[in-house]
């Protein structure tokens, strides 16, 4: 498996994901929205299974490896917000957002080599990025029902879509504390520190707490939706800064041991 | 504003007036020197800490600030506050603590951040808030608070171990060379001071596995691998023999893994060489799939023994090898300690030794000898508040766990 079979994959992909979030919108033959979704993921994790196996070491490394895994865990985190709570929309918006980050990669990809520093070859490796990306992708699908609420909804916000919202992004900070608690235990074994405030942890400091303020607003204030909605997407904003930011940041240039993309 | 009950608003002037005093202080008085913190005075200091935030919590029927203290309005402000400082941290590139600063950037100190009044103010009203929230919520104790406190209760140690035990901490550089007579047991601080070691550590042997070599191109004047950005390059793995890179087709015709250079009278050319120092070479032929421009010549990435080999395709571009990539380095090693224990190891990155309190870590080696180092440099870490952080993190982690389980069931209740 190679980087060049990753267009056939990602179409096919796609293809289910669109027909799954078809089906979920317009009717109500749940069955076949599970099926397609699922046949979806199935086919782009066999890819990124291929691509493991090709490059003898999991594919984290570089920024577009790490897209991969998030245009996966995306359709899974809004199949599974689907599942619990029936949005008939959830799957569209996390359909796009996937193709969005398939997109950059197949026209922007990056070299993808076998090298694997040896900083990184450590059993938390793949704990790390995995449980980070599905953390991504939950609140990125939080990010999504935000932005419909504040701009697109036309009636008044109800109290079972906070809930939504909320519950979304219970999963993801918990999915996102088990990230930084793993990367420092890892960090210790690596770097002889957990917490160094290298920029990338700087920034994940920031992004954790501002979320949890998102959560204690919400406990404290439960009617003002916006206001929370607002800290949300700020807290979302900063996890992009976290995330590949600080890549484009000048005070974060050759400061950090968290760029692997040479 | 400050009519009871208090809100967001007070919360947010009591972060700025944090802030402020912050600034004045680092003005004044300057930056904190941490290394005052050592022992006993950390022990000391969070005694007064825990002592000053059970006093609070007591009396929190009295002083209106206390009570409100363990409210959700002074948690997000004082969280608000502690993020706009963490984000002024994040866009400011930051210096070592023992650098000098002068002038403007000492007086605000955000350059170095962790020993800046400002910064050091928010946390530690952020902490106290944790504090007081736990202790709130342990007495009296039910068991369906058990997520919350370990949520609370593990930030509030975690954080407060790592900052007060970071006086303890020690990180030393020792360098060890195979053949030297005596074991190594100097080490040196980041300022350079010799430290004596109460172990000590003697090389056997240095290793590197390395990655098989690549092929890239590179501008003949930047030096630069291209194509600028996203450069390309041909893993030269052992059943490699044909590649693309840009407009030329490439075909490696000869492998030889450990080669010496020969200079003969009008060429220079590589033959087996199997002992130290010898380099990676290939013969390549490369075609121009354009032009159909033809070249072909040895290729190597050269050791230090061998100067490196290159081919020039054209007035723009060469056919480079870089240096390889290492796979793996390890220093077998035996270590004595004052006990008159002796270990026999094998150190490599990501897999330290511990050992009477200290972690021995692979750090380095000579790289301009590569993968013939005689030397391997270590870093020697002893963090006796380790147990106590790791435990505030344990904590967090099954918190975290709770939380996941428990999102969207237990808060309806929570809300009134």
């Amino acid at each position: 498996m190679s980087w060049d079979n990753f267009t056939i994959f990602a179409i096919i992909a796609v293809i289910l994901w669109i027909a799954g979030a078809v089906v979920a919108w317009k009717s109500k033959k749940e069955l076949l929205v599970y099926l397609f979704t699922i046949s979806g993921l199935a086919v782009f994790f066999a890819f990124i299974l291929g691509m493991w196996i090709s490059l003898e070491r999991p594919p984290m490394r570089t920024m577009g490896e790490t897209r991969l895994w998030y245009s996966f865990f995306l359709p899974m985190a809004g199949l599974i917000t689907y599942s619990r709570w029936k949005y008939k929309w959830i799957l569209s918006f996390s359909t796009i957002l996937a193709i969005v980050f398939i997109c950059i990669n197949i026209f922007k990809p990056e070299i993808h080599n076998k090298t694997l520093m040896p900083a990184l070859q450590s059993p938390w490796f793949a704990p790390h990025v995995i449980v980070y990306m599905f953390a991504y992708a939950m609140l990125g699908a939080a990010a999504i029902m935000a932005i419909y609420l504040l701009w697109f909804k036309k009636k008044d916000i109800l109290a079972t879509e906070m809930d939504l919202t909320d519950n979304l992004v219970y999963v993801g900070l918990s999915f996102m504390t088990f990230g930084m608690l793993f990367g420092a235990l890892w960090a210790k074994e690596a770097w002889g520190h957990y917490w160094a405030w290298d920029p990338k942890e700087t920034w994940a400091a920031v992004t954790w707490i501002s979320y949890l303020a998102y959560i204690h607003f919400r406990l404290g204030k439960p009617r003002q939706y916006k206001t929370a909605l607002w800290i949300m997407l700020i807290s979302f904003i900063f996890l992009q800064m976290c995330w590949y930011g600080i890549n484009y940041l000048p005070s974060a240039q050759g400061a950090s041991v968290h760029t692997y993309n040479t | 504003m400050w009519k009871q009950p208090w809100g967001l608003k007070e919360g947010f002037a009591i972060c700025i007036g944090l802030f402020l005093t912050g600034i004045i202080l680092q003005i004044t008085v300057g930056k904190i020197d941490w290394d005052l913190f050592a022992f006993p005075v950390n022990i000391i200091t969070l005694g007064v800490f825990i002592a000053g935030i059970a006093t609070m919590h007591i009396t929190a029927q009295k002083v209106y600030l206390f009570k409100w203290m363990s409210r959700y309005q002074a948690a997000v402000t004082a969280m608000l506050g502690v993020v706009a400082v963490t984000v002024i941290m994040g866009v400011i590139r930051q210096k070592p603590f023992h650098v000098e600063v002068l002038g403007f950037e000492s007086w605000l100190g955000f350059s170095q951040m962790l020993s800046a009044w400002p910064f050091i103010l928010l946390y530690m009203w952020f902490t106290m808030l944790v504090g007081m929230v736990t202790l709130r919520r342990l007495f009296p104790f039910r068991l369906r608070n058990i997520p919350f406190l370990l949520n609370h209760a593990g930030l509030f140690i975690a954080i407060t171990a790592a900052v007060l035990g970071s006086a303890d901490m020690q990180r030393l550089e020792m360098t060890a060379s195979i053949g030297s007579e005596n074991p190594e047991w100097r080490a040196y601080n980041k300022l350079g001071e010799m430290k004596e070691l109460p172990l000590a550590v003697k090389l056997n042997e240095f290793t590197i596995d390395e990655y098989p070599p690549k092929l890239i191109l590179i501008d003949n004047e930047t030096g630069k691998a291209l194509p600028e950005g996203k450069p390309a390059n041909l893993l030269l793995e052992e059943d490699f023999s044909v590649g693309n890179l840009l407009d030329w087709h490439i075909v490696v015709t000869q492998h030889i893994p450990e080669a010496a250079s020969m200079a003969t009278e009008d060429t220079l050319r590589f033959v087996e060489f199997h002992s130290m120092g010898a380099a990676y070479a290939v013969y390549v032929q490369a075609e121009n799939t354009r032009t159909g421009e033809k070249k072909e010549g040895w290729i190597s990435g050269g050791s230090f023994m061998f100067p490196y080999k290159a081919i020039r395709l054209s007035n723009e571009m060469s056919l480079v090898m870089p240096e390889r990539e290492p796979r793996r380095y390890a220093s077998d090693v035996t270590i004595y300690t004052e006990k008159g224990e002796v270990f026999e190891s094998v150190i490599e990155v990501n897999k330290p030794f511990k050992v009477d309190g200290w972690k021995i870590y692979q750090l380095n080696y000579d790289h301009s000898k590569g993968k013939w180092s005689t030397i391997s440099i270590f870093e020697l870490v002893r963090d006796p508040w380790l147990p106590v952080v790791y435990a505030g993190i344990w904590m967090l982690i099954a918190g975290a766990v709770c939380m996941f389980l428990t999102a969207g069931k237990t808060r309806k209740e929570d809300k009134k």
